[in-house]
């Protein structure tokens, strides 16, 4: 038998190279020239500043602040996301008849296309749409209202069809993370007379810890910059600018006011509140281990 | 002797062991990468010469507004080329969301089209201001200019003492309306409101007989424009007075900057609009006319065109102007605005370029526009006689009796996306106030200042066209 040869250092990169140099043009490339774009500073007939002037403008704009307002109201959906995927997936644990079918209709709002999701909500939610048109016809005239049309329900409304489309993704991760949790876990519990309850606070739960906070931590980057298109089909940000999230902010100040090096600015900001929340994940991460021990 | 090993038997089965695979791989995904990257890098159509021949690359839009312009750019394009031995034409159709967008990353890049079409008056100075853009009038002489363009159309791109837009195609903006429901409401049909008083009038009969009297939609933030373009100019008497606001040399108070929002929550109030016109888009709204459950509704001449040819021609459809309520020179005014063809500033052909936005205002070019679209060339050459229809020829009417002024074409967009829009959409609301309004477009106003001073200082050396 001869002498093993081992590869060299490099070779691992040689091959990841390709698909390397793919990324770095396709997200890297774009990366620096927004951000470069961003302190581009316009001047009159071509003349072009350098500066954070661009920055300035969006953190004295009141409709940016409260555009990532509008952002963080949407984290609330995600509790209500959490909890309802956790009873579901729970609850299709138990294998009762037809929990495949069940599984694949809970899933199915999550496979559809967004702005599609958008479209036909936007007919169905209509002042004279489907839903009120049904409410009238059972007599329940008190909860016919303007979903879209009102500032005061707008931003739930939307905020209602994205839980409906992302609580099927919670479903099937917890179903999958509980599928591999060993069984004598629970039988022990039952040995020690454990009720439901104390089995899913006790095991479900700290089992499912590291699914659930992923689910979080990607919910928390999907609202704060992947609602964009239920936006911008559902209400074009209105009305009253009362669903004006950030995404709308950069397309509108990009593409309809004509102002893109302020929506560079804009962009390179939602890009570090993401960032952070990537590094809280990575501490809760920590967190969750223990728990999960 | 050599060794067998199992990579050795795999290799003589496959002829291709797991290390050339993983090589070949690489290769492969690195091609890919290259050759789409590549694809991606290509421009829509190219401008440049070869062999003695000038390329010209036209970007265009306005199929979307006016359809069949793509099919008159087409012949219009051919003809051209067949008459050119030494410049040959590409036209490309742009859509709406990348119209702007793909010019800057052209501009920015120096490489792209010749000839560009833009959205008429502010939102073309725009882009020149921007430094995008060529002067027209240093490669087309003024007088010819003078002679052929009315000079309300070349006051909407006319900055800096230049002109920069050649007017392609106008937009006559008015209000169709349906005749047979004006008669059951016992409304003279061939006699559409002409005061605000009348206006209002007709409005409350026409709701009685239980048709919304005004057909439009509020959701996709467009209609705010087409409201102040209707009504916010009416107590104006020149150009200077409507963008002294954004000189910041006036305040957007007083009855002269904001009765007409007065104007526009009494037909709020008194329940003139459709019941869902918050919840849905304006090209709903309009749908509603032809639906035939509105009675009046917002539009352009290409559209009210083709209103006129598939609802019943004459019998059922009119055309009414904005009912004047204002004491301006501009309450009695019709709406033209004209949409533009400009030539960009690095374009290496620009004598090329600009001889063909000529040809497009000959008359064979002006009838065949007419022909394909109903859309108007903005040109004192443009013969009457190829009306097919009596909307235009009353739009036409209006157009050289009175002033011709679009509000929107002077005001910076940002205005009327963080102003007007979400200033007018409060007054549906029952706490909504005229207060509230003015305040939001004045805040517009302050906040577009702010964050683009050199859209402000182009405003405050800007000294208009008298229009």
């Amino acid at each position: 038998m001869g002498p093993r040869v081992r590869p060299r250092w490099f070779v691992p990169y040689v091959f990841l190279l390709p698909v390397g140099i793919f990324l770095a043009l396709v997200f890297g490339y774009s990366l620096v020239a927004v951000v470069i774009q961003s302190l581009r500073v316009p001047g009159i007939l071509g003349v072009t500043n350098w500066g954070l002037g661009n920055y300035h403008g969006i953190f004295g704009d009141p409709l940016f602040w409260r555009s990532l307002g509008d952002n963080l109201k949407l984290f609330l959906v995600i509790p209500v996301m959490t909890v309802v995927g956790l009873l579901m997936a729970v609850l299709l644990y138990e294998r009762t008849k037809g929990w495949r079918i069940y599984r694949s209709l809970a899933f199915l709002p999550y496979i559809l296309s967004v702005p599609v999701i958008g479209v036909v909500f936007s007919y169905i939610l209509e002042l004279n749409g489907v839903l009120n048109q049904v409410l009238d016809s059972l007599h329940l005239h008190f909860l016919v209202h303007d979903w879209l049309g009102n500032p005061n329900l707008a931003l739930w409304s939307i905020a209602f069809i994205i839980a409906w489309q992302q609580t099927g993704l919670a479903i099937v991760l917890f179903l999958a993370r509980l599928a591999s949790v060993d069984e004598q876990l629970y039988e022990a519990a039952m040995i020690d007379r454990a009720n439901w309850w104390k089995r899913f606070w006790h095991i479900t739960l700290p089992q499912l810890a590291r699914v659930i906070e992923f689910f979080v931590v990607i919910s928390l980057i999907n609202m704060l910059s992947w609602v964009f298109s239920y936006v911008y089909v559902m209400t074009g940000g209105g009305p009253e600018q009362k669903t004006y999230v950030t995404e709308l902010y950069i397309y509108e100040d990009a593409f309809r006011n004509g102002l893109s090096n302020l929506a560079s600015a804009a962009s390179v900001v939602l890009l570090l509140v993401a960032a952070a929340l990537l590094f809280v994940q990575a501490i809760a991460r920590k967190g969750v281990d223990r728990i999960e021990v | 002797m050599s060794k067998v090993t199992s990579e050795s038997v795999r290799e003589d089965l496959t002829g291709l062991s797991r290390r050339g695979f993983l090589r070949l791989s690489g290769v492969a995904g690195a091609s890919a990468a290259a050759a789409s990257l590549l694809a991606s890098c290509s421009s829509s159509g190219s401008s440049g010469s070869s062999g003695g021949k000038v390329n010209l690359l036209v970007w265009y839009w306005g199929e979307q507004e006016a359809p069949g312009m793509q099919n008159f750019m087409k012949k219009a394009v051919a003809r051209y080329n067949s008459q050119q031995s030494k410049v040959t034409v590409t036209a490309v159709l742009q859509s709406s969301d990348s119209l702007y967008s793909a010019f800057a990353t052209a501009a920015q890049a120096g490489k792209g089209p010749d000839i560009q079409y833009l959205w008429g008056g502010t939102q073309a100075l725009g882009d020149v201001w921007l430094g995008y853009c060529a002067p027209l009038s240093d490669y087309i002489d003024a007088s010819w200019l003078r002679e052929n363009i009315p000079q309300a159309a070349l006051a909407q791109t006319n900055w800096g003492g230049k002109q920069w837009g050649m007017p392609f195609y106008q937009i006559g903006t008015a209000f169709p309306y349906n005749k047979k429901m004006f008669a059951d409401a016992k409304l003279n049909p061939d006699e559409p409101p002409v005061t605000w008083d009348d206006y209002t009038t007709a409005l409350s009969k026409l709701k009685k007989i239980g048709v919304s009297p005004i057909g439009a939609g509020f959701k996709d933030q467009y209609l705010g424009g087409w409201l102040a373009s209707y009504f916010g100019q009416q107590n104006f008497d020149t150009i200077e007075d409507a963008i002294a606001p954004f000189r910041g040399s006036v305040k957007y108070e007083g009855p002269k900057y904001t009765e007409w929002i007065n104007q526009v929550q009494g037909l709020v109030k008194s329940g003139f609009f459709n019941d869902d016109v918050q919840s849905i888009n304006l090209y709903q709204g309009q749908n509603l006319f032809t639906a035939r459950k509105a009675a009046i509704v917002t539009s352009v001449q290409p559209q009210i065109t083709s209103f006129y040819r598939t609802m019943g021609g004459n019998d059922t459809v009119g055309v009414m102007r904005s009912p004047a309520f204002g004491t301006g020179k501009f309450a009695n005014s019709f709406g033209a605005p004209a949409q533009v063809l400009l030539l960009t500033k690095f374009s290496p052909h620009k004598e090329e370029a600009a001889n063909f936005l000529k040809f497009l205002h000959t008359p064979a070019m002006m009838h065949l526009m007419y022909q394909e679209s109903g859309a108007i060339c903005p040109d004192n050459k443009f013969d009457t006689s190829w009306f097919d229809t009596e909307t235009d020829k009353t739009m036409w009417h209006w157009q050289q009796t009175l002033p011709n002024f679009w509000y929107q074409y002077y005001y910076p967009l940002p205005f009327e996306t963080n102003g007007v829009d979400p200033g007018l959409q409060q007054l549906w609301q029952p706490n909504g106030s005229v207060t509230a309004a003015v305040a939001s477009m004045q805040g517009a106003i302050n906040k577009w200042g702010e964050q683009t001073p050199e859209q402000l200082s182009a405003y405050k050396t800007w000294k208009p066209l008298p229009g």
